[in-house]
């Protein structure tokens, strides 16, 4: 039984790293931007939710309002920072790592540094009953449900649109495309404003089951770093699985051996780099 | 310029000596960490300014010495060389390990050791049972050797000045030395060197190696400096401030880092004391120094990264007949 | 007869679908000036990376004065004497001109390894470098950096740091291009003054350059040999002017 649980919260965790993951990968893989100020974002889209959560009772609002906020912020991020490390990835993490800071900073002093909950939704309280007898949080299940679902989504725009056709050809070979006479800009404008959305959202998603804390940002970031380093950065697909297997091995590491659970978080990782320092779907940086 | 540059590391080196005897704790407990810490974006820097490659996880070797030293001498009462010596050699057995990294490539590799740090700071959470935890690992005694006990923070300062001062010295030989030269080149171009036949891989694992060993020696300081460890010793934040530090004070040169030191821990130490929001600080200094002072501080005044056989010294094409000499 | 000092075997190279190398065999006796010549996106520069080893053939093999190379990586494809340059100077932009130098003579040298010594103590080392750069008059830039120095100085220095290693077989990836015709004439020297100890391979666009300094040339076209023929012979050719120019 504890097996089946376990599993299950593999899964949904992999459903939320996923959210985040697939964003940060996406940038890279089409802007050769690494923007880890997404661990902020998720913070931050999560304070920002829970407030309009205060305010509205409504928590379809508040996964709204904390996606909406981040694009904003990364709208402005993006123009007046990112922009200018554009080819120096260390400048670009220690500057986006500086970001992280000051957003984490202002987000202490409004909202304080307890741990703060976001109240699931009425059809997402209580538990579920699924075959074989396992009770499970529903809030949990419908997250998986809503992982697969925006998965799925992502998946068929990516591989089955002509945009989606675009972005891959973008990934592949940026000049490329900008010599086809495609705005280039918009279509990173696009990416970038979805990516934002998402850990936004994640955010507020993350905040109804784990909370929203101070180091929250860093928590969940190493995650989805683990997951775009597995999964190999700018591979949709890698992402997926990668999500899957962080959150699956951090779900049992945690319960098998809670004092080495990070370390078992290393593992996959550790063996993949002996054999493809570019992740499952990677390709040469 | 040789007398002025002689000039300035005379005052410096007398004011290290005089120190402790005119400044009062609060400073001279500032002045030991900037040289601790300064040590260890040394060691960061070896692996940014002389490989190229940008690592992001260093507080885990800083750590492990840390608690390693802490551990044998709070829990088992090791005398102060076989803990000091453990904590060192910890270092190095986690980068023979974590040296892996090496084997990915620009972001990668800095994501690969900023997850690696990552893990460190988790097993010191939650192997409370060995770690302490959140508590920490704490009463650490001064240190001795022998008959040599350290009696106070006087004492100590003058080991740590040694101690310092004696592996930046080594340092800069290596640095400077043939195998020094290959890591530059390395930097310059890995396909170029592989073609003039280095095994590139190996350099940089050797690299990575003595980097976190170097570490291990800034984290065994540190135990004795500070008595006490726990989990933030091994926090990302350290990492990423310690790489910091060797960018603000100008990648690639021996005082560098140790300027570099001396900025993040005054606002660490100091704008902390009197500013609620010193971590916005941090987070501004980071932003400004990528997008306005790349070369750091020492790029500023004019020294950076230069060409010749010592790497610490600026010379201009006129000038490089009277500047032969060293840096 | 001459030993053979390269050859290469049915080599094939395929990147996705593209086949840049179909089936190449070469045999390059020792001594001899093979020029390697066809029009863009022929595979030639992809040969080379075969033949130094920073590129793993899809399938073929490499031999090296009759050893087989083809597992070995790269760098020890040079300590076994394969020295190359590159169509794009690849030399270390931020450090000093006799740093670059130095660093190309102990690359396959135990030395390399050494850290407890300045490397401005190895004094005959120093000097072999600087009688190399004044062989090129740029002993007094010795300190420069290197993104301080002309195209054609780089140029020049690009074949220094493949000679340092004191190869017996030297591939030389488009050595004139971008030069100017003095610059070509120098480079021309250079490579003619090179002693018949050692075995020259290099891709030449300039088809006057390559004619005149070659023994034999080898005509690549869209992955396969075409022609392997004395210069004379390829000069007057008509299927590779057909290549070259499209017409006959």
């Amino acid at each position: 039984m504890n097996w089946a649980i376990q599993t299950l919260n593999g899964i949904s965790m992999g459903a939320l790293l996923f959210l985040l993951a697939s964003g940060f990968t996406i940038t890279f893989g089409l802007a050769r931007v690494v923007n880890l100020a997404h661990g902020a974002f998720y913070l931050l889209g999560g304070y920002m939710g829970l407030t309009i959560l205060w305010v509205t009772k409504n928590f379809w609002l508040a996964l709204l309002a904390g996606g909406l906020s981040i694009v904003v912020l990364n709208y402005f991020c993006e123009r007046y920072l990112i922009r200018k490390t554009q080819g120096n990835e260390l400048g670009q993490v220690l500057l986006t790592v500086g970001i992280v800071y000051v957003i984490a900073d202002i987000a202490l002093v409004i909202w304080g540094g307890n741990p703060l909950r976001i109240a699931q939704p009425e059809i997402a309280r209580g538990s579920i009953e699924l075959p074989f007898g396992i009770v499970y949080p529903r809030y949990r299940f419908l997250l998986i449900l809503f992982g697969i679902i925006i998965g799925t989504g992502q998946w068929l725009l990516y591989r089955k649109t002509q945009l989606g056709a675009i972005v891959r050809a973008g990934v592949d070979n940026r000049e490329t495309v900008s010599a086809m006479g495609i705005d280039i800009d918009r279509l990173l404008a696009m990416v970038f404003a979805f990516a934002a959305f998402l850990a936004g959202l994640s955010g507020v998603a993350g905040g109804a089951f784990l909370t929203v804390y101070p180091g929250a940002e860093w928590d969940i970031l190493v995650l989805a770093l683990v997951v775009v380093i597995v999964g190999g950065l700018g591979s949709l697909e890698g992402a997926m699985v990668g999500s899957l297997i962080v959150g699956l091995v951090d779900a049992y590491g945690r319960w098998l051996l809670p004092e080495f659970s990070y370390f078992v978080v290393f593992g996959p990782m550790a063996v993949l780099l002996l054999f493809r320092p570019t992740g499952l779907f990677g390709r040469e940086v | 310029m040789q007398t002025r540059k002689f000039a300035f590391f005379l005052a410096l080196a007398i004011f290290g000596l005089i120190a402790p005897h005119i400044l009062d704790t609060f400073w001279v407990s500032l002045i030991m960490q900037i040289l601790v810490f300064g040590l260890l974006a040394l060691a960061v820097d070896l692996l940014i300014g002389h490989v190229g490659i940008f690592p992001l996880g260093h507080a885990a070797f800083f750590a492990v010495a840390a608690y390693t030293t802490a551990i044998l001498e709070a829990r088992h009462a090791q005398p102060t060389l076989v803990a000091a010596f453990a904590g060192v050699a910890s270092a190095l057995i986690l980068a023979l390990f974590f040296g892996l990294a090496v084997r990915t490539k620009g972001v990668y590799f800095i994501l690969v050791t900023m997850a690696m740090g990552h893990i460190v700071w988790g097993v010191a959470t939650r192997w409370s049972s060995f770690t302490g935890g959140d508590n920490g690992v704490g009463n650490i005694p001064l240190p001795k050797v022998g008959s040599l006990a350290v009696s106070g923070y006087r004492d100590y300062y003058y080991v740590v000045l040694i101690v310092v001062v004696i592996f930046t010295l080594a340092y800069r030989v290596i640095v400077r030395s043939p195998f020094g030269t290959t890591l530059r080149g390395i930097r310059e171009s890995e396909s170029r060197m592989r073609s003039l036949g280095y095994h590139v891989a190996a350099h940089k694992y050797a690299a990575f190696v003595l980097s976190g060993g170097l570490a291990g020696v800034a984290g065994v300081l540190y135990i004795y400096l500070n008595r006490f460890v726990s989990p933030p010793t091994a926090a990302f934040h350290l990492s990423a401030e310690v790489s910091l530090m060797a960018i603000v004070g100008g990648s690639g040169t021996i005082l560098g880092p140790f300027l570099g030191s001396v900025v993040i821990l005054i606002i660490r130490n100091y704008v902390s004391a009197h500013l609620m929001q010193w971590a916005t600080v941090m987070g501004v200094v980071f932003i400004l120094t990528v997008l306005y002072a790349p070369k750091g501080l020492m790029g500023l005044i004019g020294r950076h990264s230069s060409p010749g056989l010592s790497p610490a010294v600026n010379r201009s094409p006129q000038k490089n007949e009277s500047n032969r000499s060293q840096g | 007869m001459n030993p053979i000092a390269v050859k290469v075997e049915h080599l094939t190279k395929t990147f996705g679908g593209l086949h840049a190398l179909e089936g190449v065999s070469i045999e390059v006796p020792l001594g001899q000036r093979r020029a390697l010549i066809g029009p863009n996106g022929a595979g030639k520069t992809t040969l080379f990376n075969c033949i130094a080893g920073s590129l793993s053939p899809s399938s073929g093999r490499i031999f090296l004065f009759e050893k087989e190379v083809t597992q070995l990586a790269e760098y020890q494809r040079t300590a076994l004497g394969i020295g190359r340059t590159y169509q794009i100077t690849n030399v270390f932009h931020q450090l000093s001109v006799l740093e670059n130098v130095l660093i190309a003579e102990q690359g396959t040298k135990r030395q390399k390894w050494i850290l407890y010594r300045p490397l401005e103590k190895f004094k005959s080392q120093i000097d072999l470098a600087m009688e190399k750069l004044s062989s090129l008059g740029l002993d007094r830039r010795r300190d420069h950096f290197v993104h301080q120095l002309s195209y054609g100085e780089r140029r020049q220095l690009e074949i220094v740091l493949a000679l340092s290693s004191d190869p017996r077989v030297l591939l030389l990836d488009e050595p004139a291009s971008g030069l100017s015709p003095a610059e070509r004439q120098r480079i021309g020297e250079i490579i003619l003054k090179l002693s018949r100890d050692i075995t020259v391979i290099f891709i030449e666009h300039d088809m006057d350059v390559a004619l005149g300094i070659a023994d034999q040339v080898t005509v690549l076209h869209q992955g396969k040999i075409i022609l392997e023929a004395p210069p004379e012979v390829v000069r007057s050719n008509s299927e590779v002017r057909e290549v070259y120019f499209g017409d006959a």
